[in-house]
């Protein structure tokens, strides 16, 4: 495939990721669903499952409002909802891993509603990332383990765990070369693009997804700007930073570039924080050194961190792609986020980072209302 | 004055509890202490409301409760004035509005005892929600004092034995912090000390409640949330033994005496969540018209611990603390909540679908439905806000509560 099909076909996934999931199913793969970054995906991928994500969908609701109230994010309540209306049949099960307040909640709520074949907790620590927490982390993803293997009625075998921490760093190595080239060569590879690229692996089998990034990255390297997936050819654009939890649709990044801006780097949980660190490769205890890789990574800020870590990091992260402004994408009700949001605001102001705030919001989604908001903020930018 | 109202005068002076004048008291003793501490060279804590309290008296620490102060301020409809002032800064409505009032109070030294005093420093225990974990953060970053995380998973079925050694290791780990913030050593006599002294309080605290079995109750779950306070900041003190012993001693005089909170009570209802502190006097007064009295709660009953084992004070406070209500999945918490129903005698349930409150609020469709199934009993659901009375319906809310109590009655 040349570089543009491969793009291509990547963003019809991002806009209907279900249905393309859908089609796993039915060519005999087993998907098992997650709904965070922090999920053990090479556990459940040596299990026989292809972990695929759910972040919800922009839909009206019909059936999750008579279990969860409005104001929880509608993440929560679209997976829910597309759930209760038998959308997902295709589904072995989920995981749960304790993000948030809501996901702890959900995951009772899920259980307790719908009648997958698996369903698995992980209670995630507050203290992500401290020396104290990780036995415990370590212990959560045995027993995580445990009943993988108890469902599946027979053990991971040690070599099918390895070949799955391989699978998963080798994938993040070559996301985070399209995450490169994105940021030093955007007029080879866009923003809007290269996010596709990476964000539709969350609902394919790594093998599959390292094979189709492999073949990017080689027909990009021989590409030039002219020829190139997405490279927008005239003015430069303006580089943007955009940061939060999850893009359920590639809206923002189509808006960016219809407004002549590139999105070059991120931090959102289906993006940078998806694919950052690597599990130490060798070594005695795969569970612990999965672990530490979930702990070493900038922590999502449902997690605890001291108090200007992110800011800082986001400061250092935003300048070192030479991004013009931060934009801060949000869902809906996300307190987590929301509280994070003067102190980011105001700090990376102080040091000349302009900062946009928008939320999510997936039921009455508007793309005009976000198109005029970051139309404004770029002009600002541009000093137009 | 004819003798009509002199008899009701009378009446409601019986049926009026008369101890909480001695908690008036205590607990300004205790507001004026906590804001008097610095002149005295004593450090002053911020902590959550269902975090470790028995090392910080252990260490002469007096604790301060963000949440205790979010309550009043509700109470004294003073906090969406505050709230305003964290949303001037940035803060979102959707964010907990008892941590917008605690950051307008912050700011302003606004509120009804003109603010909390200063904290030396912070600790922060999630059993309660994670939302406390942000809202200790940004405070951390307010006061630039050290911030103490005690991380208490989330429990499925029971506390696993390596969440039980995580929270044993974070309980040794702030008494190392508790040193080094204020240059004292442990002194594992006098923890034991405070740590009985807090099972008696909680004790007596449980006895207290559970006097409300009686039909007809002698007190209110709406007066529980006010006796409470107490037990939430000075758990571990002597002072708060005396006031419940008082407290007990009232309770059980009124049993006997036949004195109920509600004249004629005619139905017996459960309450689930915190409070709608901006609404307790008009609630209040509905329940009176209606007859009908609110015996027990699942908010107050949060600080009866029952397994905690005095022979291993650490350990076993350390699990207690991770096993809260709050900390436990969805079946669980119904398993209390039926229980609550039958010792109670309850006719039904009252939800207060919390808008800031998401750990307490998701979940209570099905809690509901479930509860309904298991004890025939029926339930409502009523949407506000714990202390933001500007999301509150008023006539909406007490339409529904008076065709539910009809429908029960």
């Amino acid at each position: 495939m040349e570089a543009r099909d491969i793009t291509d076909k990547c963003l019809d996934i991002w806009r209907d990721p279900y249905g393309f999931a859908r089609g796993l199913k039915e060519r005999g793969e087993r998907p098992l669903a997650y709904f965070c970054s922090y999920a053990p995906e090479e556990i459940m991928h040596a299990a026989g499952f292809t972990p695929v994500r759910l972040m919800g969908a922009t839909r009206n609701i019909a059936s999750a409002d008579a279990h969860l109230q409005a104001y929880c994010c509608a993440v929560a309540r679209t997976d829910l909802d597309m759930a209760l209306e038998g959308e997902l049949d295709w589904l072995e099960g989920a995981v749960f891993v304790q993000t948030c307040d809501t996901m702890m909640r959900l995951s009772d709520i899920w259980r307790l509603n719908t009648s997958f074949p698996f369903h698995g907790d992980i209670s995630l620590p507050v203290r992500m990332g401290e020396p104290v927490s990780l036995d415990y982390m370590r212990e959560e993803l045995a027993s995580f383990r445990r009943s993988l293997e108890a469902y599946r009625g027979a053990p991971i075998a040690r070599e099918d765990l390895e070949r799955s921490i391989e699978t998963y760093n080798r994938n993040r190595r070559l996301a985070g070369e399209v995450y490169r080239l994105r940021r030093e060569r955007p007029e080879v590879l866009g923003g809007l693009e290269g996010t596709a690229c990476v964000v539709a692996g969350l609902w394919m089998r790594k093998e599959e997804h390292n094979s189709l990034l492999e073949e990017l990255l080689e027909g990009l390297d021989a590409s030039d700007a002219s020829d190139a997936a997405g490279g927008a050819g005239g003015d430069p654009l303006t580089p943007l930073f955009a940061a939060g939890s999850v893009c359920t649709t590639p809206d923002l990044f189509e808006l960016a570039r219809e407004l002549r801006a590139d999105i070059v780097d991120d931090d959102f949980c289906c993006g940078h924080r998806y694919i950052e660190g690597q599990v130490e490769p060798e070594g005695d205890d795969p569970l612990e050194r999965i672990a530490e890789r979930l702990s070493g990574r900038i922590n999502c800020p449902a997690k605890h961190s001291a108090a200007e870590e992110r800011t800082a990091y986001l400061a250092e992260r935003v300048r070192a792609c030479g991004a013009a402004g931060l934009v801060l994408f949000l869902q809906d009700f996300c307190e987590p986020w929301l509280f994070e949001v003067p102190f980011l605001k105001e700090r990376l102001r102080d040091e000349g980072i302009p900062v946009l705030v928008l939320e999510s919001d997936l039921q009455s989604f508007s793309r005009g209302q976000l198109r005029t908001r970051l139309q404004a903020f770029l002009e600002t930018i541009r000093g137009v | 004055m004819g003798d009509g109202e002199k008899a009701d005068k009378a009446e409601k002076e019986r049926r009026r509890i008369k101890s909480t004048e001695a908690m008036r008291e205590l607990m300004t003793r205790y507001y004026v202490d906590a804001k008097t501490a610095g002149e005295r060279g004593v450090k002053v804590a911020w902590i959550t409301s269902g975090g470790p309290v028995e090392p910080l008296w252990c260490f002469d620490v007096i604790p301060v409760y963000p949440e205790n102060h979010g309550a009043m301020c509700g109470a004294a409809h003073m906090a969406v004035e505050l709230a305003e002032k964290a949303e001037e800064r940035g803060f979102s409505r959707d964010i907990c509005s008892y941590a917008r009032c605690d950051f307008g109070s912050a700011y302003t030294g606004g509120g009804p005892i003109g603010g909390l005093p200063r904290p030396d420093f912070l600790v922060c225990c999630n059993n309660i929600c994670n939302t406390v974990v942000k809202w200790y953060e940004e405070l951390a970053r307010y006061f630039q004092v050290p911030l103490f995380i005690f991380d208490t998973p989330f429990v499925r079925g029971g506390l696993k034995e390596h969440a039980a050694a995580y929270v044993l290791r974070q309980m040794e780990e702030y008494f190392a912090f508790l040193e080094g913030a204020t240059g004292k050593e442990m002194d594992e006599a006098r923890f034991l000390e405070v740590a009985a002294r807090s099972l008696e309080a909680i004790s007596l605290w449980k006895d207290i409640l559970s006097c409300a079995e009686n039909v007809p109750s002698p007190m209110t779950c709406f007066d529980a949330f006010i006796l409470m306070a107490p037990v939430v900041t000075l758990r571990g003190t002597e002072g708060v033994i005396s006031f419940y012993r008082g407290l007990l001693e009232e309770m059980r005089r009124r049993v006997e005496e036949g004195i109920a909170i509600i004249p004629g009570e005619r139905l017996r209802l459960l309450w689930d969540n915190i409070p709608i502190w901006y609404e307790m006097r008009n609630l209040g007064r509905l329940f009176m018209e209606e007859r009908a009295c609110l015996v027990a709660d699942t908010y107050t009953n949060a600080w009866t611990f029952d397994r905690v084992d005095v022979s291993r004070p650490m350990e076993s406070l350390a699990e207690a603390y991770a096993s809260v209500y709050l900390n436990i999945d969805l079946e669980s918490m119904l398993e209390q909540v039926v229980a609550l129903a039958g010792r109670f005698k309850v006719d039904g349930m009252i939800m207060h679908s919390n808008r800031s409150c998401k750990p307490y609020s998701l979940g209570q469709f099905d809690l509901a439905r479930m509860f309904t199934e298991r004890t025939g009993l029926p339930a409502l659901i009523i949407e506000a806000d714990h202390t933001d009375s500007r999301v509150y319906d008023r006539s909406d809310v007490e339409t529904r509560i008076r065709h539910f109590l009809d429908l029960l009655a």
